[in-house]
């Protein structure tokens, strides 16, 4: 039989690439972020500090934009939620012809470039895109709305970007609820609507709880679309991470920063572990 | 009542409007940025104030374009090949257990795609400075691999989880070595779920920006990223032509693995 | 065509021990069947012939040749399974000529050789298909093939049958006997099912918790078993429990119940300890009238009709309950429910055991 040896030899390479490209480059950054940067200079040498993480608490600034992420998080997390959930049950439990052309069409987007997405948007949200021009043309509106550059624009943009894998998970999740216990609960003499709620939703739970903590995590650490419809004024974590770094030039600050956004992320997704482990045993 | 109609029924007709709304709203975007590139104007106006193929023949032939597609497209075939090289021995590693731990290892394996992809731009920004390969086509690839090689890695275990064991034994006792069982076995049958683990590595390659912005030079840049500093400078409809021509291709590629494997079996 | 034999053979996954200290000789073209309850270890003892499972201890030869530490792929055996395991991507042909190319055959050897296996287990014309566009039965015989063609120098068989319905098992069974004389291959066939290890094997071992309790020919196995387990094992048992009254030779006699007492032609146990009792039901005698000399009293309570067979159930002295099986040919299938009956219960048909031994 294959030897555990040849098993070490298998996973040698990846392990190898891994430690070198991304273990190493993590760990290494953590020690910056204990620094102070001084402008045009470089680090100031042999000096360290903790005022890059405590400014993250205490400055105004970087709490709003912290505030900011985490509701954008929330609000597109629920936005994705009430979309998602009517195209999941109609792919997971409608017509199978419709399945195909659904999943396909979910899908679609969701492969297609992040940057076009936003592009896109922006096309549409201008004060002189699509969505405006039509309401001004229709009339219903005198003057164009601000949909770019601010939370409306960014949030559009965000559960447009994340909804596809927020259906993928919920279909999933649909797939498992048995059908014979919706059966069941009907010849009892549910409504649907009551079969809905008290079976279906419930029994999907583990599934939607799963959708929501990848979409609240991708959502907090987006950088390219906020950028794009947020602009540079509106900022969250990521593209403030971004600034630092390339307008600023001040790493350590931006590691810093960097290192809350992991640990908040990482934070989530081990809490929602622990979380579903739970209800798994419970079930 | 047809088993279509009893299934959209069932699925409840607001229900189902309410699905096909938000399947339109997906489209949205795509379907606006792909007739921007056709018109005139410089915004698009319903209805259109003219067609014009104008954007797409500036984007074929300047240079700057031209190279970033040759680089993106190189970054996604090199890093989608080394990513199956050295993803798919380890899965099978992983899950004939042939190294302890197996359980750890996959969650470290997945890390990459847990860590927000600005910090690990971030992250490969320093190392690559210090020592020394910041801006080089080597460097960048296998930032890209470190990003690719978790799709793959999960694809190829979900394949081999629904893999009989049985039928490598079988393969074994009539005379096949552990390699030929895997190359003559296995392999052709976790092909297509492979596949799918190729796709989604090549076109998360193909489209990222939070990484490979913090690691190009202003020699060498990727389409996505071009474009996305071509909008921070303002709109302007050969950034729709471009986009179209890589909707397209997603589109061609999209139709072909469902074509072929079946892909939305896979999701 | 090689003999098989292991000695001393051990495995464990933890405790208990799987294997313990297993030793068998199969001869040449002998055909034997390791039979017993799951968990006894008769499928880790196959696997670990086959190379799929590495022994704690021990040796297994194939012929004269040391094979223990051979890689499966280096031992040259056959092996069916359970599940017949075939490539769902390739052909039947491809399946049977697998172990074939394998082995650097090609050509029209090749394709001659796939085709006299194909005809032998009567698959002729089915090359081109694809396994699932198979009947299970014909899978079966696809797997068979396949493991057949590399004319391998031992057979061994997982469980074949246990996919099969029931009518489709008889057939198959005597097809597989039928195949196994004319190709006079070394076979080693593992089963639950004792009415087929029986019917196909010139010898059966009974496995028990790692050990092979009698390794014997199928009639010696079910006339004269020599262990406890094997004699509640195999055949049809009533289970009753009572206790030893008289001790003579090895056998003796048991009491059951407060009044019944029966002749056993195997006890362990000195007298006055509690012991289960196995009455192996076809081989009482039931008629009607009173009870002659040597014989019990009792009444007909149930009458169950199965086709071939019937079954009742007398109540005898004590109100202690014994089921007897008959053809349903003979006198038993005039019995009705009432019917006051005698029963004839031959001491070679009682076994004693000491209680924690006891059967599945």
């Amino acid at each position: 039989m294959i030897r555990a040896r040849h098993g070490l030899l298998l996973i040698a390479p990846l392990a190898l690439v891994l430690a070198g490209f991304f273990l190493a480059p993590v760990l290494m950054l953590l020690p910056t972020s204990f620094r102070e940067y001084v402008p045009a200079a470089g680090f100031r040498p042999g000096y360290w500090t903790l005022e890059n993480y405590l400014r993250i608490i205490t400055d105004d600034f970087y709490r709003e934009v912290i505030w900011r992420t985490l509701s954008l998080g929330l609000l597109v997390t629920l936005a994705c939620l009430v979309l998602g959930y009517p195209v999941a049950y109609v792919i997971a439990r409608g017509p199978p012809r419709w399945r195909m052309m659904l999943t396909l069409l979910v899908i679609f987007p969701m492969l297609l470039n992040l940057v076009v997405r936003s592009f896109g948007w922006i096309v549409l949200l201008a004060n002189r895109g699509l969505v405006n021009n039509l309401l001004l043309q229709l009339g219903v509106l005198s003057a164009p709305v601000k949909l770019l550059f601010n939370l409306t624009g960014v949030m559009i943009g965000l559960t447009h970007i994340y909804l596809p894998f927020m259906v993928l998970m919920l279909v999933a999740a649909i797939r498992n609820v048995p059908r014979d216990v919706e059966a069941a609960a009907a010849t009892l003499g549910s409504s649907r609507l009551h079969v809905f709620v008290a079976v279906t939703l419930p029994l999907s739970a583990p599934g939607i709880l799963a959708g929501s903590i990848l979409v609240f995590v991708l959502t907090i650490s987006a950088l390219v679309t906020p950028r794009m419809l947020g602009g540079p004024t509106y900022q969250v974590m990521a593209t403030v991470i971004y600034d630092e770094y390339m307008q600023l030039l001040d790493w350590a600050r931006g590691s810093a920063l960097a290192f809350a956004l992991t640990l908040m992320t990482v934070g989530i997704i081990a809490l929602s572990s622990a979380l579903t482990r739970r209800w798994a045993g419970m079930s | 009542m047809s088993a279509a109609a009893d299934a959209a029924a069932r699925a409840g007709l607001g229900v189902s409007i309410a699905a096909w709304a938000v399947v339109v709203f997906l489209q949205l975007p795509v379907i606006v940025v792909v007739l921007a590139a056709f018109s005139t104007t410089s915004y698009l106006t319903i209805p259109p104030q003219g067609v014009t193929l104008a954007w797409f023949a500036k984007v074929l032939s300047d240079p700057q374009y031209l190279s970033a597609i040759r680089m993106s497209l190189l970054l996604a075939l090199g890093s989608t090949a080394i990513s199956l090289l050295i993803g798919v021995p380890a899965a099978y590693a992983i899950h004939r257990r042939l190294v302890p731990g197996a359980q750890a290892l996959t969650s470290l394996l997945m890390a990459p795609l847990i860590m927000p992809s600005v910090v690990i731009g971030v992250a490969l920004l320093q190392y690559f400075s210090l020592t020394g390969i910041r801006g080089t086509l080597l460097g960048l690839l296998f930032a890209h691999v470190v990003i690719t090689v978790p799709y793959v890695v999960r694809a190829t275990l979900a394949s081999l989880a629904g893999l009989e064991l049985t039928m490598e034994e079988a393969a074994r006792v009539l005379g096949a070595t552990g390699f030929e069982t895997f190359r003559l076995i296995t392999l052709p049958l976790i092909a297509p779920g492979l596949a799918a683990g190729a796709l989604f590595a090549f076109i998360t390659s193909l489209d990222n920006v939070p990484v490979t912005i913090f690691l190009i030079s202003a020699s060498q840049t990727t389409l996505p990223v071009l474009i996305f500093s071509s909008v921070e400078m303002g709109v302007d409809p050969s950034v729709a032509a471009v986009s179209t021509l890589l909707i397209a291709v997603t589109g061609i590629l999209l139709l072909i693995a469902e074509r072929r494997a079946g892909l939305h079996r896979f999701v | 065509m090689s003999s098989l034999t292991l000695k001393n053979l051990s495995k464990s996954f933890g405790e208990p021990p799987v294997v313990r200290d297993v030793s068998l000789t199969i001869e040449e073209g002998e055909f034997v069947s390791l039979l017993g309850p799951s968990g006894c270890g008769k499928t880790t003892i196959l696997r670990m012939v086959a190379g799929l499972a590495a022994p704690d201890r021990g040796l297994i030869l194939i012929g004269d040749e040391d094979v223990t530490r051979f890689p499966p792929n280096r031992r040259n055996l056959g092996l069916v399974f359970q599940s017949y395991a075939l490539f769902p991507h390739l052909t039947v042909f491809e399946n049977v000529a697998f172990g074939l190319r394998r082995r650097k055959i090609g050509g029209a050897e090749l394709d001659r050789r796939v085709a006299e296996t194909l005809a032998r287990v009567r698959l002729d014309s089915f090359g081109e298909r694809y396994p699932r566009q198979l009947s299970g039965g014909q899978q079966q015989r696809v797997a068979i093939a396949r493991a057949l063609a590399p004319q391998p120098r031992v057979l061994l068989f997982d469980e074949p049958l246990s996919n099969l319905d029931a009518q489709l098992r008889d057939a198959m069974q005597i097809e597989l006997k039928r195949l196994q004389r004319e190709l006079r291959v070394t076979t080693l066939f593992v089963t639950h099912d004792q009415a087929e290890a029986l019917s196909m094997s010139d010898r059966v071992g009974v496995m028990a918790r790692g050990v092979v309790q009698q390794l014997a020919a199928p009639e010696d196995i079910y006339h004269r078993p020599t262990t406890a387990f094997v004699a509640s094992f195999i055949g049809k048992p009533n289970r009753l429990s009572g206790v030893v009254s008289l001790r003579d030779g090895s056998g003796g006699r048991v009491r059951i119940g407060a009044e019944l007492e029966l002749a056993a032609i195997q006890i362990e146990g000195p007298v006055g300890a509690t012991v289960d009792v196995i009455v192996r039901q076809e081989a009482i005698a039931v008629r009607l009238g009173r009870a002659a000399q040597g014989e019990i009293d009792g009444r007909v309570v149930l009458r169950s009709f199965s086709g071939a067979r019937v079954q009742v159930v007398v109540r005898a002295a004590g109100g202690v309950e014994l089921i007897a099986e008959a053809p349903s040919s003979g006198a038993i299938a005039s019995l009705a429910v009432g019917d006051a009956v005698a029963l004839a219960v031959p001491s070679t048909a009682v076994f004693a055991m000491a209680p924690e031994a006891g059967g599945p």
